[in-house]
Parts: structure tokens; sequence; C-alpha cells
């Protein structure tokens, strides 16, 4: 094949690899949840929760909220059922980003999606959803994305709770570290509104999650999700029009 | 049952969660309303879950968390206007420490 011929690879362009190009482009939301990661290591090693314990729902959850739901419910003495329920339900809106990053993915075998699967949250989501829909990647390049993206997430997430279990730092609460994940989620939310329907959406989602509080098993954000979700659907039907302004 | 025993249970019915879709959607097309509904999902999972973390964290309505609610706005803010997300800490994390100290 000649260089006439031979199609100009990314690399060859000069252009960012999609691996590096995740990588990049998560960087900001790495950033943020490294101080997340930290605050959590340090309640695990302030908790009664073995140390080894807590850490592992790092890597193995990969859900800060539902990590330390996990971890303060054990502390507490709660049942170990309710505990797993809470933290489960806490998680369910997984599913949706599940349903709505796998068709991305649709040629690859069901073993690798099922890889894929496993780093899903929900700055990997928020980020790596709005670049496939630009459509300019194919299936090989969308997985180099992903992945590239969800590296760097998780060994920073990862990297973050073990410096917090391992130093035990008291971090002072004014230094606002407990702000930095709704910070980021904020930040990402404020990207992720790009037409009325996901304005109403994300509205009546907030609205229904601190009102709806008390809900049992913190089955707020999914039921709050859920209708927002079909707010923002009906606000698309009525006014299709003004939806994409 | 031990804590690992609990934060593994949690960690096996996360992944379930992340897997069941990527196992049972990805091959099928979906309705055109379903896509259009599943765009929707990313605002409103995150506006709850962060209002949730901010306004509601311990199950019940947090009546005096003005500097973090502060904080969000003003990140949320930030980012809409320059589309940089590390404007949200940039400029949220300064707000929060500027009212915590006037708060006292």
């Amino acid at each position: 094949m000649t260089a006439l011929t031979r199609p100009r690879s990314v690399v060859e362009a000069g252009a960012r690899t999609p691996f590096v190009e995740g990588a990049r482009d998560i960087g900001p939301m790495a950033l943020s949840v490294a101080p997340f990661g930290l605050a959590i290591g340090a309640a695990v090693g302030a908790s009664s929760v073995p140390d080894l314990a807590g850490w592992a729902g790092g890597p193995l959850i990969l859900a800060g909220s539902a990590q330390l739901t996990a971890v303060e419910m054990i502390d507490a003495g709660a049942a170990p059922a309710v505990t797993v329920l809470s933290a489960l339900v806490l998680n369910v809106r997984i599913l949706m980003y599940g349903a709505a990053m796998a068709p991305w993915f649709r040629h690859q075998r069901l073993s690798r999606r099922l890889l894929l699967a496993m780093p899903l949250i929900d700055q990997l989501f928020l980020v790596a959803a709005p670049r496939f829909e630009r459509g300019d990647l194919d299936e090989r390049g969308r997985q180099a994305y992903y992945v590239g993206a969800a590296a760097l997430l998780v060994g920073t997430w990862v990297l973050a709770q073990t410096v917090g279990v391992v130093a035990g730092v008291g971090l002072p609460a004014t230094w606002g570290l407990h702000l930095a994940a709704p910070l980021a989620l904020a930040g990402l939310l404020a990207k992720s509104i790009t037409g009325r329907p996901a304005a109403v959406a994300a509205a009546v989602a907030g609205l229904l999650a601190v009102v709806g509080a008390g809900l049992p098993h913190q089955s707020a954000v999914l039921v709050a999700a859920l209708v927002g979700v079909a707010a923002g659907g009906v606000c698309a039907r009525h006014a299709p029009e003004r939806a994409r302004s | 049952m031990s804590a690992f025993l609990v934060i593994a249970a949690v960690g096996l019915g996360t992944y379930l969660l992340r897997a069941s879709m990527f196992a049972l959607v990805a091959t099928k097309p979906l309705p055109r309303r379903a896509e259009a509904a599943l765009g929707l999902v990313g605002p409103a999972a995150v506006a709850a879950l962060v209002a949730t973390l901010v306004l509601a964290r311990s199950g019940s309505v947090d009546p005096g968390p003005a500097p973090e609610l502060a904080a969000i706005a003003v990140g949320f803010v930030a980012v809409r206007r320059t589309g940089n997300v590390l404007h949200a800490f940039a400029l949220g994390l300064p707000v929060f420490w500027v009212l915590s100290a006037l708060a006292g």
C-alpha cells in the first residue's frame, strides 16, 4: 500500500488518538473526584468499618455516594440487607446510563460489552455520551475513547481513596472537599442541558429529589430521575420546535 | 455478615445494574421515543443526585446549607456561560469558603 492510497491515521494526521482524547476530556472530572475520593477514604479510616473492606468499595462499587452510604450504614449498625438495598437503590440510575450507552457498542462481543460496563458512572457517561453523539467516531474509536476516559477516572478514584484511607487525614470541612463531587456534577449538568426538554427534566428531577427526600430506602433519586425524564419527554412532544432552541 | 461481604454485595449488585443493559439493550434497536427519553437520562439523574447530595444527604431536607447551595449555583452558572467544567471549582469553591467564613 503506497503512501498515496494509505488512509492517514489519526496519529499520522497529528490528531489525538481517541484513547488519549477520552483521557483528556475526562481530566477535569478526574481532578474533581480526587478530593471526593480522598474524603471517602478518610471517612472509611474514621469509621468502625475495617479499612480494607471500606477501601474495597472504591474499585468494587465505583460509585461514591453509594459507597459512602454503605460505609455510614455499616458504621451505624444497620442491617446488611437494608444497607445493600439502600446503596443499590441509589445506583439504579446507572441502569439508565447503561441503556443509553450500550447501543454505542452494539457490535462488540458480549464478553467485551460486559467488560465495558464495569466502569460506567455519572462522569464517564456525561463525558462519553455527548462525544459519541457528534458521530465522527466509529465503534472502535468509541471504545478507545471510553476506555481512555475510564482508565483515568477509575485510576484517580482508587488512588485518591487509597491515600485517604492510608493517610487517615482529618480533612477540615472548611476546605469544602465534600463539595467536589456535587460541583463537578453540577458543571456536567450545566453542559448537558442543551434544550428545553433537558432543562425541564433536570428541574423536575432536582425538585422532586428534595421534595421526596424522605422516601424509603433513599429511592428519591431514582423516582425523581424517572419523573424528570417523563416530564422532559412530555415537553419534547408538545413543543418540539422550541425544544431545539 | 461482615463489612466486606456487605461492600462486595453492593459492588456486585451495582455491576449487575451496569451490565444488564449492556447485555440486553445493545443489540436491539430502540424505539425512537425510547432513544429520545434516554437523552434526558443524564440531566435528570444528575440533577436529582446533585440536589440530594447538597440538600438532602441525610434523607431529610437540610434547611441550612446556604454556602453549599450558593457554591453549586455559582458553579452551574459559570459552566453554562463558559462551557469549561473546571470553572465550577474555580468559582464555586471560593464562594463556599467566603460564605462559610462569614457564617462563622
